[in-house]
């Protein structure tokens, strides 16, 4: 059985408060899960549908419906390469190619070592700064395969 | 409520506030093509199938939400709607497996309907088809074929709305959208099979009932379901005198457009082990007999005991023309003032507050009121005529009493068709006419689906044939003396 620390406990009641009911507090709900657990497994879903009172169903519907929700296990450093049109004109392609000839994964894979996981997402809103890429929650913009390069070399 | 008048395809309109552009057509006999939208169900305005043209609005609407307005000039057979129709098709089979030389849901499916009044054009998607998964297993009697399902909802809708539980969902989304339990779990609610009902496309299909029939192969028969006191109103479909399923029918005083699982799958008395010949049992000897046979046995063993003395049990799952005509018999050529009933008592009968009661017969009010009394009153009696069936009890009852059956008019196999010395062979639900009594009170018809098979004949039939031999006999006896 899993179960939400004491202090996630304490911000999920303080995120309660912020809505009409609890069944409306579901997404701020699984991003609590998926922060405290790493991934949203069905059975996190299912003691998040215990928590809020709404069923399994409901849960694995909307879990399954957002893909910023990992239902399986990512890397350590999560990279997210935007594939949308202001990047893809700007090389975001040959960005994607790089880092999967790199670390020697497809979309959606993790490395052996479970240090990076990738995956390519639709418009990150940082069309301005094309290419960019993710990489958890932080931004990387203005990319080229040698800045690419030096970001991965920095990761630990 | 205030009425709102409006005009849809130049007909003159007249409805109450609040009704949808949809019903207010369909008032005027104008279909307007759906697929989410079920006159049972919450609206969910999702398939855009029903999409229409009014006056002075910038957008077509969706017809199944949008509520009417005064003086609204709705158009919903234009040219543009016409083409938006195909759109939303063309949209739909895009990915849709055109499988139906092998679905069962063909011949009842919109999409094949709508394509041959809306598209009949060629696909013009040359690229591969998203694959999902196909023959899911879902629980209940529900098998799922993903890649024919449009995301209607139509069927979650049922499971929240009918069955009051959560158990559907769609899961992903755009064209990799599915319909699914959560992993791991089943469907496992009483009224799943009415998914399969809902279902437009041949996503959700019945276990019990696909690859069986071809749909267009199929007769229906209005009647009433005899699994319980409710007597939900029922379609049965049939042919060559054989069941093949039972879908609801319409009555929104007692089942709306739905009915129960067991109910729905409970037509196996009709089909099989069915007793379609009279038997004669004599000292142990079970013979099969011609039904004149079979009647002057029973009239000479009524002969040798006093007729007055005869007790009839009638069936509380038995029409109420059926039980009038044991009651007259027993009255008038018995003489006899003994009536009392029997009735499926399973042990523990499921109930629910939706449709299901806990009184698994379908006219309990009609031997009610017309004075049955229950077996277990029985206190002496020189022998017993027997309808439809009796519980482990009072057989128990009869043997202490010392009590023999005489006659046993059977629709299924029994214990009772050993211990019985006559079995009559009677016709099942599905093959006469009469009334039952549901539990609200209201007197409710079922129809003959089919002549009734084999050698059985109706209860009427058998009494009257017997009341002749027996009058017969009286007035030789006259004579003789």
């Amino acid at each position: 059985m899993i179960e939400f620390s004491t202090q996630t406990k304490k911000k999920l009641e303080e995120c309660l408060t912020h809505y009409p009911t609890r069944q409306a507090a579901l997404l701020p709900t699984l991003w609590l899960a998926q922060e405290e657990f790493g991934t949203v497994t069905l059975e996190v879903m299912e003691y998040v549908a215990g928590l809020l009172d709404i069923s399994p169903a409901h849960v694995y519907s909307v879990a399954t419906f957002y893909t910023m929700f990992h239902l399986k296990p990512v890397g350590k450093y999560h990279l997210q390469v935007c594939r949308t049109l202001s990047c893809a004109l700007m090389g975001g392609e040959r960005i994607l190619d790089h880092l999967k000839k790199r670390l020697g994964i497809e979309e959606g894979e993790v490395t052996p070592n479970g240090k990076f996981s990738l995956c390519a997402v639709e418009c990150l809103a940082s069309c301005g700064t094309a290419p960019a890429m993710m990489i958890n929650e932080k931004y990387y913009e203005n990319l080229d395969v040698q800045k690419v390069e030096k970001i991965l070399d920095e990761l630990k | 409520m205030p009425k709102i008048k409006l005009t849809i395809d130049g007909k003159p309109v007249e409805v109450e506030a609040g009704t949808t552009l949809l019903q207010a057509a369909e008032t005027v006999g104008i279909q307007i093509p759906h697929y989410c939208y079920h006159p049972g169900l919450k609206l969910a305005g999702n398939c855009r199938m029903c999409l229409v043209e009014a006056e002075k609005m910038p957008k077509p609407l969706a017809s199944c939400v949008a509520p009417v307005q005064e003086g609204m000039v709705v158009k919903t057979n234009t040219d543009n709607v016409i083409s938006l129709r195909r759109s939303v098709m063309e949209f739909l089979l895009i990915n849709h497996p055109l499988d139906c030389p092998t679905c069962d849901q063909a011949g009842e499916c919109r999409l094949q309907d709508y394509y041959m009044q809306y598209d009949k054009i060629p696909s013009r998607f040359h690229e591969e088809k998203v694959h999902k998964d196909k023959m899911i297993d879902l629980g209940a009697g529900v098998m799922l074929d993903q890649e024919r399902c449009i995301a209607c909802t139509r069927c979650i809708r049922v499971c929240q709305e009918v069955a009051g539980v959560d158990e559907l969902c769609l899961s992903n989304r755009g064209d990799h959208v599915t319909i699914t339990t959560f992993p791991g779990k089943e469907l496992s609610n009483p009224y799943a099979g009415n998914t399969v009902d809902v279902c437009p496309v041949g996503a959700l299909t019945s276990k019990e009932f696909r690859f069986k029939k071809r749909v267009w192969f199929l007769e229906s028969t209005s009647s009433v379901c005899p699994g319980c006191s409710r007597g939900c109103n029922i379609t049965v479909q049939h042919q060559e005198s054989k069941v093949y399923r039972l879908l609801p029918r319409l009555n929104s005083e007692v089942n709306s457009y739905w009915m129960c699982d067991e109910g729905r799958y409970g037509f196996d008395s009709v089909n099989d082990h069915r007793v379609l010949r009279a038997r004669i049992n004599e000292e142990g000897v079970s013979e099969e007999a011609g039904h004149e046979d079979a009647l002057v046995e029973l009239a000479s063993l009524l002969r040798e005991t006093s007729l007055s003395e005869i007790a009839v049990v009638g069936h509380a799952s038995e029409t109420c023309e059926t039980l009038e005509n044991l009651q007259q018999f027993a009255k008038n050529s018995l003489k006899s003032r003994y009536f009392f009933y029997s009735r499926f008592d399973p042990p523990h009968p499921y109930s629910d507050n939706i449709l299901m009661t806990a009184d698994k017969n379908a006219n309990q009010k009609g031997v009610d009121q017309l004075g049955f009394k229950p077996l277990s009153d029985l206190k002496s009696a020189v022998g017993v005529l027997v309808l439809r069936d009796l519980t482990g009890q009072e057989m128990e009852l009869l043997d202490r009493l010392q009590i023999p059956v005489l006659a046993f008019f059977a629709v299924n196999e029994s214990p009772l068709c050993t211990k019985a010395k006559i079995v009559l062979p009677i016709p099942s639900y599905a093959e006469q006419e009469g009334h039952f009594i549901n539990v609200q009170g209201k007197k409710q018809k079922i129809v003959p689906a089919f002549e009734p098979r084999g050698e059985s004949r109706l209860v009427t039939e058998w009494l009257n044939d017997l009341k002749d031999l027996l009058e017969s006999a009286g007035q030789k006896k006259k004579i003789a003396c």
